[in-house]
C-alpha cells in the first residue's frame, strides 16, 4: 500500500526501527527478529566470547551503565562494569547452558557511574554473547512467586475442560503479575484468533469471544513466539536505543534479537497497543506441540509495567505449563465423546467386517452417524455410493469426490484427512452444497479403488463479533508516502458469516483416522479372507472334477445295469402282455434320460473349468460345422438354415463357439412346428442395431451374432426360465425331450468370453436369440 | 508264432453287470472260453503274472475298466506299461467315463484304444464284439515265443 516502489525503505542497509518504522503493506516482512534497537529502560552489548571485548553496545549505554558509546565499543568487558563483574559473567558461562537461552545472572550495585542497581542476563546466539542490562526491582519484601505458582500449576492439572485450564491460568496470572488485563488468545485456522479466556480489571470493558483479524500478528510476530516464551514490553511509549554499530563487525550481520528481553518493539505492535489504550504488555505463547495455539497476553493499562525478573520468570513457567496441560485438558474435555465415538466404530467395523462389506456401516444399526456429530455420511465402495442422513446428490458427491481426490492432504500416509468447515472458501463449487455440506471431513479408505468416506455438516449461520471492523483498514500519510495504520477503531463489529459449519474438533479428527486405520485392516483382513476362498475355490473344483469322475462312472454303471435287464426281458416269452412291454420300453426309456441328464450335468462342470484358447476363427467354418453337428442337412423334416451374409472372422475359442451354434441351431429346429423349419445365422455390426430389443446401451456399440427361427417361440412368464439348468417348458418327450442344459450350456460359454446372451419372442411366430463377445469390434472382413 | 487260438482276453471289471455283457459278446464270437475276469487292478496284473507264468505262454489281450475299488484302471496301466514283461500286452480300455482327461491320460500312458460304454444295452453288447472281433481276431500280435 506504499505509493511507490513496493520494496522495503530499508533495503539495502541495516533496519532499524528508529530510522525505518515499518508500513502495514510490508509488515509480513518486517525483520522483527533483527530490530536494531533495544527499548531504552535498559542497555545491551554484544561481546566477541573469546576474549569478551564489546563489539556492539546500545546507544544509551551513558544513561545506563555510565559511560559514553565511544568508550565501550572495543573495549575489554571489565573496562565498562569492572573486573568483579567480569568474573561472574565468566563463571556463569562456563556454567550455564546459555544457547539461544538467556539467564539472570546477578545484579550489578549502583555507583558512582550507574545511578540504578541493574539486574544482568545472557545468552549467546550465532557465535555472540549478549549482555543486558535492565533497572532492578525496587527493594521490597519479595513476595513467594514460587508458592504462588505452584498452587496454580495444582489447579490446572484438575481443569476437566480446556476453556476451564484457561480461565485458571488468566485469572492466576493477573493475580501474580497485578496487570489490568490478562487473556487467553487462540488462534484459528486462518490465523485470525479469539479472545477464549479473559480476567480483567472490573471497570474494562470485557473482550472475552471478540475475534481480531490475522493481521493484528501478522506472520513474523507469530513465528517469534513459536520459538520463544515470553515477551515483555513495559512500556510503549518508552524510547528506543540504537546498536552501534548496527551490524557486527565480526560477523558481519545485524544483531538476532528474537531472545532479548529488551528487544524493540515494532512501531506497528506499540501503534496497535496504543489504539487500544495499552500502556505496557506481557506475552507467552502457548504450543500444541510444534505449532503456536494461542498466546497468553496481558496487558497495562495504568502506565508502564516493569516486571522483575522472578516474576517474569513464574509467568513464563506457568504459559510452559499451560502447554503442557493443554492436550491433557483437551482429553479430559472430550473423554466421553471420545469412548462414545471409539465404541460406536469399534461397532460399525464388526458388523462391516460380519456383513462382508461397508456399505453396512450406512444402513445397519448402529451407524455411521451414530458416532460422530454430522448432518449426514457419504461411503464411496464398490463403485458406488451409500448413504445415511443429509449428503449432497450423488452427481454433486462425484464431483466432490474427484476434487477431493486430488487433495494434497490425501497424499500423507499417516493422516490423509481432509477438513474443513467452509468449504467454499477451499473449493469455490462448494458453494451451492453449503446447507447440507459447509463443514466437510473427508478420508480415502483405498487410493486404488477411489473409495472415500466423508462426513458432513451443514451451514450453521454465525455471528462473528469482531474487535473492530476487520474490513477497515485506515490510511494515514507517513514518511514514505500513505501507509496503512494498526486499526484504531475497536469497536464491536458483528459480521454474519455464511457458509460455514460447526468446526470439527480435533477429537473428532482423531476418531476419523482411528476409524479409517480400523477399516484398512478390515480391507486387508478381506484380502486374506479372499485368499482362502480362492484355495477353497481350488480344491472344491478338483472336488467338483472328482464328483464328475463318480457321476460319470458310478452313476451310470447301475444304469447300464438296469438298461440290460429290461431288455433281456423284453426278449424273455414269459412277459410279452401289451402292458408288460410298455412298462419294460418306459424302464428303458428313463434310465436313457437319466443318462443324458448326467452327461449334461458333466458337459456342464467342464464348461464352467476349461480353460479358453482364443484364436482368429472364421464363423462361416464354424456354422458350417455346427450345421453338419446338429444334423441340419438331413433332418427328416424339411428344414432351410440361411446366413444371409458372410459371417466374420472373430477372436474367441473356436470349439465353444462351434458349441454356442450347435445348441442354438438345435433349438432351433427342435422346437419348430412349422411345414418349413426356417433358421437364419446372422450379425450386427456395432452402431447399426439400436432396434434390437434387449439390448443395453453398451451392447449397441458391439457387434451382436443372433440365430433367428420360425419356431413355436417362448412365452412371456417362462422368459427368465430359459436359460435355468434342467428347466424345460415342454413336456419330456415332446420336441425330441432334450435335457434342458443346452441354454445353460450356451449362456456359461457366451458369458466365459465376456457376451452376453438374450432373446426375443413371439409364441407362434418365433424367437431369435442373440449373443455378444469381448471382442473388440472390428470391420467385417 | 502265436495265432489268434492261443490268445486270452483278461476282462478286468467289477461290474457284474457289465461283465455279462462282455461276455455274451465273447460267446457270439465264439471265444467265450477263452475270456478270464479280474475284478479290480490288482488282481489283473496278478493273473497277468500267473499266465505268463503258466504252461502256455498266450498273448493276452486286456479289456480294462477304468473305475474300480483299489488300484484303478489307470493304475493297472500304468503298472503293466512300466513291467518289461507286461509291457507288450495289448489294453483296450472299456470306461463309462467320457471325460477328455481320462482319455488324454490313457493314451499318454501307452493304451491301445479306448472305448466308452454305451448306455443301451444292445449298442454296448454290439460294441463289444467288434472289439473282441478286431482285437482277438483281426489283429496280429508279437511272439509270445510260446511254441504253436
Amino acid at each position: 500500500m506504499t505509493t511507490g516502489s513496493s520494496r522495503p525503505a530499508w533495503e539495502g542497509q541495516p533496519y532499524s526501527i528508529k530510522r525505518h518504522g515499518v508500513d502495514i503493506a510490508h509488515c509480513d516482512a518486517e525483520p522483527v527478529h533483527t530490530p536494531g534497537c533495544v527499548q531504552a529502560h535498559g542497555a545491551l552489548l554484544v561481546l566477541r566470547p573469546a576474549d569478551l571485548v564489546v563489539r556492539q553496545a546500545s546507544e544509551n549505554v551513558a544513561q545506563v551503565l555510565g559511560l559514553p558509546v565511544h568508550d565501550v565499543l572495543d573495549r575489554p568487558l571489565e573496562a565498562v562494569v569492572g573486573a568483579a563483574a567480569r568474573g561472574r559473567l565468566q563463571q556463569a558461562l562456563e556454567r550455564e547452558p546459555l544457547d539461544c537461552s538467556p539467564a539472570y545472572l546477578f545484579t550489578l550495585d549502583a555507583d558512582a557511574r550507574r545511578p540504578a542497581a541493574l539486574d544482568v542476563s545472557a545468552h549467546r546466539i550465532d557465535g555472540v554473547l549478549v549482555v543486558e542490562f535492565e533497572p532492578a526491582a525496587v527493594a521490597q519484601a519479595s513476595p513467594d512467586h514460587y508458592a504462588q505458582v505452584r498452587k496454580t500449576v495444582a489447579r490446572l492439572q484438575t481443569a476437566a475442560t480446556l476453556r476451564g485450564l484457561c480461565d485458571i491460568v488468566v485469572e492466576d496470572m493477573r493475580a501474580l503479575t497485578g496487570l489490568d488485563r490478562v487473556m487467553v488468545y487462540r488462534f484459528h485456522a486462518d490465523h485470525h484468533g479469539e479472545v477464549f479466556a479473559e480476567s480483567r480489571r472490573e471497570d474494562l470493558a470485557p473482550w472475552l469471544g471478540l475475534h481480531y483479524p490475522a493481521d493484528d500478528i501478522p506472520a513474523p510476530a507469530r513465528e517469534i513466539f513459536r520459538r520463544l516464551w515470553i515477551r515483555p514490553v513495559p512500556d510503549i511509549d518508552g524510547a528506543l536505543a540504537e546498536l552501534v554499530p548496527l551490524v557486527n563487525p565480526d560477523t558481519g550481520a545485524p544483531l538476532d534479537m528474537t531472545h532479548c528481553a529488551l528487544r524493540g518493539a515494532s512501531v506497528m505492535y506499540t501503534e496497535y497497543l496504543r489504539n487500544m489504550g495499552v500502556r505496557a504488555s506481557l506475552t507467552m505463547p502457548i504450543r500444541r506441540g510444534n505449532d503456536l495455539w494461542g498466546l497468553v497476553a496481558c496487558h497495562h493499562n495504568d502506565g508502564p509495567a516493569r516486571l522483575p525478573h522472578a516474576l517474569r520468570a513464574a509467568c513464563e513457567l506457568l504459559a510452559q505449563v499451560v502447554s503442557l496441560q493443554w492436550h491433557a485438558a483437551e482429553d479430559r474435555g472430550f473423554a466421553d465423546y471420545r469412548l462414545r465415538l471409539e465404541g460406536v466404530h469399534q461397532q460399525l467395523v464388526a458388523i462391516a467386517a460380519q456383513e462382508g462389506g461397508l456399505a453396512a456401516m450406512t444402513d445397519a444399526t448402529p451407524n455411521l452417524l451414530d458416532a460422530m456429530a454430522a448432518g449426514g455420511v457419504a461411503l464411496y465402495h464398490r463403485d458406488r455410493w451409500w448413504r445415511v442422513g443429509t449428503t449432497p446428490d450423488e452427481a454433486e458427491l462425484d464431483a466432490l469426490a474427484e476434487w477431493l481426490n486430488a487433495r494434497p492432504e490425501f497424499e500423507s500416509p499417516m493422516r490423509p484427512i481432509y477438513q474443513t468447515d467452509a468449504l467454499h472458501r477451499d473449493w469455490p463449487e462448494g458453494e451451492r452444497m453449503r446447507e447440507v455440506a459447509a463443514g466437510v471431513l473427508a478420508m480415502p479408505l483405498s487410493r486404488a479403488r477411489r473409495n472415500l468416506m466423508i462426513w458432513f455438516r451443514p451451514e450453521v449461520l454465525q455471528d462473528v463479533r469482531w474487535g473492530g471492523n476487520p474490513h477497515d483498514k485506515p490510511v494515514v500519510p507517513g514518511p514514505h508516502g500513505p501507509r496503512l495504520t494498526p486499526r484504531a477503531s475497536f469497536e464491536l463489529f458483528v459480521e454474519s458469516v455464511r457458509g460455514r459449519s460447526a468446526p470439527w474438533l480435533p477429537v473428532e479428527v482423531d476418531a476419523a483416522v482411528r476409524l479409517r486405520l480400523l477399516v484398512m485392516e478390515l480391507v486387508v483382513s478381506r484380502a486374506e479372507f479372499l485368499d482362502a476362498l480362492n484355495a477353497d475355490l481350488a480344491r472344491s473344483n478338483e472336488e467338483l472334477d472328482a464328483f464328475a469322475y463318480v457321476a460319470s462312472h458310478d452313476l451310470k454303471e447301475p444304469l447300464r445295469g438296469i438298461h440290460k435287464y429290461a431288455h433281456q426281458l423284453l426278449d424273455d416269452a414269459a412277459l410279452q402282455s401289451p402292458e408288460d412291454l410298455q412298462k419294460l420300453h418306459g424302464l428303458m426309456r428313463l434310465t436313457q434320460r437319466m443318462d443324458s441328464l448326467l452327461d449334461s450335468l458333466l458337459h456342464l462342470s467342464r464348461v464352467g473349468r476349461t480353460r479358453l484358447e482364443f484364436e482368429e476363427a472364421d464363423l462361416n467354418e464354424v456354422v458350417d460345422e455346427a450345421v453338419e453337428m446338429v444334423g441340419g442337412r438331413r433332418t427328416d423334416f424339411p428344414a432351410r438354415i440361411h446366413v444371409p451374409r458372410p459371417l466374420p472372422v472373430e477372436l474367441c475359442d473356436r470349439v465353444r463357439m462351434r458349441e454356442i451354434f450347435c445348441n442354438l441351431l438345435s433349438n432351433a429346429l427342435k422346437y419348430n412346428d412349422k411345414p418349413v423349419r426356417q433358421v437364419e445365422v446372422g450379425w450386427l455390426d456395432p452402431g447399426t442395431h439400436d432396434d434390437v430389443p434387449g439390448a443395453t446401451p453398451a451392447e449397441h456399440g458391439q457387434r451382436v451374432y443372433y440365430v433367428r427361427d420360425n419356431g413355436i417361440g417362448i412365452r412371456p412368464q417362462h422368459a427368465t426360465q430359459v436359460f435355468e439348468l434342467f428347466k424345460r417348458l415342454h413336456g419330456r418327450d415332446e420336441y425330441g425331450g432334450g435335457t434342458g442344459a443346452g441354454l445353460t450350456i450356451v449362456r456359461r460359454l457366451v458369458e466365459r468370453q465376456g457376451g452376453r446372451v438374450w432373446f426375443d419372442s413371439t409364441p407362434g411366430v418365433g424367437s431369435t436369440f442373440y449373443f455378444t463377445l469381448i471382442a473388440p469390434p472390428r470391420d467385417a472382413p | 508264432m502265436s495265432t489268434a487260438f492261443e490268445r486270452v482276453l483278461l476282462v478286468v471289471e467289477d461290474s457284474d453287470e457289465d461283465f455279462d455283457t462282455v461276455l455274451e459278446a465273447a460267446r457270439d464270437c465264439g471265444i467265450a472260453a477263452r475270456v478270464r475276469r479280474a475284478v479290480d487292478g490288482d488282481d489283473c496284473l496278478h493273473q497277468l503274472q500267473s499266465l505268463d507264468a503258466g504252461p502256455v505262454r498266450a498273448a493276452t489281450v486286456v479289456l480294462m475298466d477304468l473305475g474300480m475299488p483299489g488300484l484303478d484302471g489307470r493304475g493297472a496301466l500304468r503298472a503293466m506299461r512300466a513291467d518289461p514283461a507286461l509291457r507288450s500286452h495289448p489294453v483296450v480300455v472299456v470306461s463309462g467315463s467320457g471325460n477328455p482327461r481320462d482319455v488324454q491320460y490313457c493314451y499318454e500312458h501307452g493304451v491301445n484304444a479306448y472305448h466308452v460304454k454305451p448306455h443301451r444295452y444292445p449298442e454296448y453288447r454290439a460294441l463289444m464284439r467288434e472289439v473282441i472281433g478286431y482285437w482277438m481276431q483281426s489283429v496280429r500280435l508279437p511272439d509270445t515265443g510260446a511254441a504253436p
